[in-house]
């Protein structure tokens, strides 16, 4: 059991490491030009010597990022009491929040560029786009999931629309909440990154995309990927910070958060 | 007592008041379809005050719906009237205890106990919800989470919650259904103790369980259903398995069980 699980913990780091001594024996041997493909070594070495640049870009991107985030969380629940409230108004939005949805945002972020001026703001909004989505279906979907045997026993025992909503729909909603905010952190940062794109370098932002395409002209392929690296690890420690926050919050009393293995 | 033309007329024992010693509580003209299938047809079914009374028959015959018929939970289309012997409305006044424990998962014993104060936003009585946890015999986990606690223990939580309601009435739908036997029969002496002098109403599906703590017996049975009163043993509740005329009582009881069971 012991040896299983550490074995569990072991294979993806062996498989990391192998394909990065892959990658950089696939490099050196090749001979491969820095401007095809960098190796990790190199890259790691531009990450370190390009951190005065690429550090304020990550904090840029991350600032868009958390605050369509928390923007989507706030609107994303908002919505949802809204249309927990009242199938009428769930029938009237809904087939908008899904039109939003399901529309590529690098389609619609060219449009909103244009007419939001403020490029800050047009890039939070498009990074909203993408993360309220999944905030917004599953608190819906937990708001309704509330155990109809316990909303008969609140009735019976003379509780008002308010308590209700309180003691059994919102905690009933919770892991719902929490399931759809983790996926809305990594879409955030990807609405962040496509939205830098689209406003491209001719934008003032200077997010990691931006980084990145500046990188690009400038055929710096090392500090492309060394921003890269800083996405990706972006986009991970944002998915593995929530899930922290949905162990902590949700502590022993729901499935999903006791380890059946422990 | 079945006659009810100029309102309910209900037997005073004693000279009391029949509040004083519980609350009757007379259902009349219960209907109730689902499609062409016709459930009840004007049913009638009187509660005597301060009493346990069973209900059994067979499955899918009604004996939920009746008893949500009763909580106000009927479905559409159900009709009826639920009178009480006070003449005021049953809402407020009725509690609940439903074959599952509907117990919060994310709530401690005590607090899901105290949950009906906090729902009324009534200053929660912690002392007599220690109290009834203590009756149950739950005293030193009053702080533990539901899923910490075993079946036997969950069921005890909601029966303590059930009377700290403190209700003239109590519905109960097959409260200790998927308990094991001998768990099963210690909360039948605890509720039995416990919900002494209130108006109970009792659905379940086992006969001993019945014969132990029915004060009066019903057997539903047929389309559109009809009610039958078996005798029940002789002795106050809760009766104890060896009762001498508990074994005839079973037999008569399971007969109409049968009989009940091939009229659906």
């Amino acid at each position: 059991m012991g040896l299983g699980r550490l074995l569990g913990a072991a294979a993806p780091v062996i498989v990391g490491v192998f394909f990065v001594a892959g990658w950089e024996a696939l490099v050196r041997i090749g001979q491969i030009p820095v401007y095809i493909l960098p190796g990790p070594i190199l890259i790691a070495q531009t990450l370190v010597a390009d951190w005065g640049t690429l550090w304020p870009s990550l904090v840029v991107t991350l600032k868009i990022t958390f605050a369509a985030l928390g923007v989507a969380t706030v609107g994303g629940v908002a919505l949802a009491l809204l249309f927990a409230s009242s199938r009428w108004v769930e029938r009237a939005l809904f087939p908008y929040a899904v039109i939003l949805q399901v529309t590529p945002l690098v389609a619609i972020a060219p449009l909103l560029l244009i007419y939001i001026t403020d490029v800050n703001v047009a890039l939070l909004v498009c990074a909203w786009i993408v993360a309220f989505f999944p905030v917004l279906s599953n608190t819906t979907l937990g708001l309704r999931s509330a155990d109809p045997g316990l909303l008969e026993l609140f009735r019976l025992y003379g509780a008002g629309p308010w308590s209700t909503l309180f003691l059994l729909r919102l905690p009933s909603a919770l892991p719902y909440f929490l399931g759809g905010l983790r996926i809305a952190g990594g879409l955030a940062l990807i609405g962040a990154v496509v939205a830098e794109f689209t406003a491209g370098t001719g934008g003032t932002a200077s997010g990691l995309a931006f980084r990145i395409l500046e990188a690009g002209y400038r055929l710096n392929i090392p500090r492309m990927f060394a921003a890269l690296f800083l996405i990706s690890g972006a986009g991970i420690a944002i998915f593995a910070g929530l899930g922290l926050v949905s162990r902590l919050v949700l502590g022993r009393w729901h499935d999903s958060a006791i380890d059946r293995d422990a | 007592m079945n006659d009810v033309a100029g309102g309910p007329v209900w037997p005073v024992a004693g000279g009391k008041h029949p509040r004083d010693n519980g609350l009757a509580v007379r259902i009349e003209g219960a209907r109730l379809a689902y499609g062409p299938l016709q459930l009840f047809d004007s049913l009638s079914l009187a509660l005597e005050p301060g009493r346990i009374t069973c209900l059994l028959g067979p499955s899918g015959v009604g004996k939920s719906s009746l008893l949500r018929l009763i909580a106000g939970l009927a479905p559409q289309g159900a009709d009826g009237r639920v009178l009480a012997s006070d003449n005021r409305p049953l809402a407020g006044r009725l509690a609940w205890m439903d074959q599952r424990d509907l117990l919060l998962p994310w709530a401690s014993a005590l607090e899901n106990v105290l949950l009906g104060a906090r729902l009324r936003g009534e200053t929660p009585d912690r002392e007599r919800a220690c109290a009834l946890l203590d009756a149950v015999g739950l005293g030193d986990v009053i702080g533990a989470r539901p899923d910490t606690l075993s079946g036997g223990m969950r069921s005890r939580v909601a029966l303590a919650r059930t009377l700290f309601e403190d209700r003239p009435v109590v519905l109960m739908d097959e409260p200790f259904a998927g308990l094991d036997a001998i768990v099963r029969h210690r909360l039948q002496e605890l509720a039995a103790r416990l919900l002494a002098g209130r108006t109970v109403l009792l659905v379940t599906h086992d006969p001993l369980e019945a014969l132990r703590l029915g004060d009066r017996i019903l057997v539903m049975s047929g389309r559109p259903v009809t009610i039958q009163e078996i005798q029940p043993p002789l002795g106050g509740v809760p009766r104890p398995v060896d009762a001498p005329d508990l074994a005839e009582a079973h037999a008569r009881l399971l007969a109409a069980l049968s009989l009940a069971a091939g009229e659906i």
